[in-house]
């Protein structure tokens, strides 16, 4: 370990940013919060970024670790204890400056405080509950702050951290305990649950005490998040998607999130070093899923199965669920009910519910539709208006795949900008552009091309 | 003969120019607003100055209140801060509309209007390009305490941004300054904000920085390369959220 006596401000800021971009979440939604003019800050529910980093991602919080030091091995952390690299930690003053000064510029949100485990968890918590009890109480700050739990650190620091921050998280860095044992060595399930189930009755209890006393202290009040690690074990996107649905379901986290695995680090235990870059079409595939668990009444288990454990890399789960479930169409769009418009290929949670009030008023036709937003191109072959299809079509998988894929699906710039030694990251799901290309051509039936 | 009145581009001067023909009591064929400057001279057009006053924009002010309801009081708010030239007509057309329909209260489901799509579109871009200020103004510490920001929008946007700053910032002394529309929203430490027309900025004085304003623009820029991963790097996508011609202004780019 190097020694970082007298290390300038910038050139911790420099270590400690850089040592915490992999963090995905950087959102500062969630919570409304007015200034109640003792001090600097106010909280807007629907969040707001403030810039773009040269990787495209928005930048809306300081995103920081409080030290990289660490007493963990995590294999594919830049951070664990056997990487010689340079480490530095801040001062809770320091910290409380940058946010404050950063904020006055309107460069920010609020602060994001990661940290690697410095001497034990309860250690750490200690420092960044000093902390945050310093910048909201001396600096008088009323923005927005997510904090990372650590895990293994003591359930009253805790407590008390979550009366300070907005939003809390702790990572369930990897889908299984049993990859978790392999590259977290450190850590293990329980240790990572317990703070999370004490978040959530935190969070439980809070909700009835504002209920009896309108001005008692809130505790994050931003709900809480967790993230995962993508393409750095061997899981199946259907073990993901269950551990997501199960953190949403038992623990009411507000959003999973999902990290390409990034190479950092050597070590046998990860996956060998390509030249094909993180799986970041897998990633976008599991946020599209995620989305349709959240928000569109889903369950895991109808986008994917055991025998179907990946998602396809040519069109999104949507699709893809509609292609396996051809029996249900075509609906009719003046009587189906909101959930099952929204099952509708090209047809949004947004434009389902304003085909729901418009038809109200009156019979609608394929014109109107089209003003309301549904991607008709993809929507017409699972639906009738008046008992009509838009064109006549055949209600066969192969058929609506070609069609489908013709039409294109529009892809982040940051998914497209893949070449093909990437797609060939996907390779385990039997899959490649050239056999299905080939085998579409054969008119071969539909399982033998998605697996 | 269709009656235009010629006003100012400003809220007054639009507003006046509503009071005028809508005492006319006539129809919305034959009424019509331009702005000083855009007039395209029309055969079959009377054109009227208009005489601009606090008390005929207020009339009007009261009037949609009353009648037309907030909804449509703060897309109109929204829509005479374009930058749009037809703005005035717009506004007028869809006030003349409520006037025909049964509620006028519910003119902003009357989509279907020219007028009112017109307005209710204005409206939208308006509030959007308010919006985005909130996320990329960039605020710079003067050398006497007071936090300075400049921006070149193309709506007069600067009434939108007041509250939401002033809630954030309540104990700093802070001023924006809209260099296309040359006009200044200030706010003084635990005041409510003012908006200042017909100043020259002293463009010495907003160079003076703070001693500490350049460590911070220093930290920033640091920290706003490192967050970014190598592996990720996408300039195009970084465009597609921040265009260019936004940029000129915000410290991380400069
Ligand atoms: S605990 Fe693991 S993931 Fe966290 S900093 Fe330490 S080594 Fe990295």
């Amino acid at each position: 370990m190097r020694i970082t006596e007298n290390m300038s401000l910038s050139k911790k800021l420099n270590i400690l940013s850089d040592a915490a971009k992999y963090d995905v979440a950087c959102t500062s939604s969630g919570t409304d919060r007015h200034n109640d003019g003792t001090g600097i800050g106010n909280c807007v529910k629907a969040g707001i970024c403030h810039s773009f980093s040269a990787d495209g991602r928005c930048i809306s919080l300081l995103k920081i670790l409080f030290t990289n030091e660490c007493i963990f091995d995590c294999k594919y952390c830049i951070n664990r204890t056997s990487n010689d690299v340079e480490r530095a930690s801040f001062t809770p003053d320091e910290v409380c400056n940058l946010t404050i000064e950063f904020y006055r510029r309107n460069y920010i949100e609020g602060l994001f405080l990661s940290s690697g485990v410095w001497k034990s968890p309860d250690f750490t918590m200690e420092m960044l509950y000093q902390t945050l009890y310093k910048l909201r109480t001396e600096y008088r700050f009323q923005g927005y702050i997510h904090v990372k739990a650590i895990p293994g650190a003591s359930p009253e620091l805790i407590q008390k951290v979550g009366f300070l921050a907005d939003r809390m998280s702790v990572n369930l860095e990897l889908p299984t305990a049993e990859s978790l044992r392999k590259l977290a060595p450190h850590k293990n399930r329980k240790n990572i649950l317990t703070p999370m189930r004490l978040v959530q009755n935190g969070m439980a209890e809070n909700k009835q005490e504002l209920v009896a006393y309108r001005n008692a202290p809130r505790f994050v009040p931003a709900g809480q998040s967790t993230q995962m690690i993508i393409g750095a074990t061997p899981e199946n996107d259907f073990q993901i998607l269950n551990v997501a649905e199960a953190l949403y379901k038992k623990f009411e986290l507000k959003r999973v999130f999902y990290s390409a695995f990034v190479h950092v680090n050597e070590d046998s235990n990860l996956p060998a070093r390509g030249d094909e870059g993180p799986p970041l079409l897998r990633e976008h595939r599991l946020y599209q899923a995620d989305w349709l668990l959240r928000f569109y009444g889903f369950e895991a288990k109808e986008l994917l199965s055991e025998m179907n454990p990946n998602f396809n890399v040519l069109i999104d789960p949507k699709c893809n669920w509609a292609l396996e479930h051809l029996e249900v169409f075509p609906v009719e769009v003046n009587r189906a009910d909101y959930y099952t418009l929204m099952r509708v290929p090209g047809i949004g949670y947004k434009s389902a519910s304003r085909i729901v009030k418009a038809r109200r008023m009156g019979v609608l036709n394929f014109e109107d539709l089209k003003k309301m937003g549904v991607v008709l191109k993809r929507a017409l072959y699972f639906i009738t208006c008046n008992g009509k299809m838009m064109y006549p079509t055949k209600i066969e998988q192969d058929y609506i795949l070609r069609n489908l894929l013709n039409v294109g699906e529009k892809l982040p710039i940051s998914v497209t900008q893949m070449n093909y030694k990437q797609l060939s990251l996907f390779d385990d799901y039997h899959f490649r552009q050239e056999q299905f290309m080939a085998e579409a051509g054969k008119k071969a039936p539909i399982e033998k091309i998605i697996g | 003969m269709k009656r235009v009145y010629v006003c100012n581009d400003t809220i007054t001067g639009i507003f006046s120019g509503i009071y005028d023909a809508w005492k006319t009591k006539l129809g919305q064929e034959q009424l019509g607003i331009v702005l000083k400057g855009c007039i395209d001279q029309e055969l079959f057009c009377e054109y009227a100055e208009v005489v601009e006053s606090e008390k005929k924009t207020i009339a009007v002010e009261n009037l949609i209140k009353k009648h037309m309801g907030y909804e449509a009081y703060w897309e109109i708010y929204h829509a005479v801060l374009s930058s749009d030239k037809e703005k005035g007509d717009a506004i007028l057309g869809m006030m003349l509309e409520a006037r025909n329909i049964p509620q006028s209260k519910k003119i902003m489901q009357h989509l279907s209007h020219p007028k009112v799509r017109k307005v209710f579109e204005l409206s939208r871009n308006v509030s959007n390009e308010a919006h985005y200020y909130r996320e990329i103004i960039r605020f710079r510490e003067l050398d006497n305490g007071i936090l300075f920001s400049q921006i070149e929008p193309k709506s007069q946007i600067l009434t939108c941004l007041g509250d939401h700053f002033t809630d954030r910032f309540p104990l700093e002394n802070w001023m924006i300054y809209d260099r296309t529309h040359k006009m200044f929203l200030v706010h003084p430490e635990s005041k409510h904000w003012v908006l200042v027309l017909d100043e020259v900025v002293n463009e010495e004085a907003i160079k003076k920085v703070s001693v500490k304003e350049k460590t911070y623009e220093k930290l920033w820029k640091g920290f706003f390369e490192s967050v970014a991963i190598e592996e990720r790097k996408s300039y195009d996508r970084q465009r597609q959220h921040l265009p260019l011609h936004y940029r000129k202004h915000v410290t991380e780019f400069q």
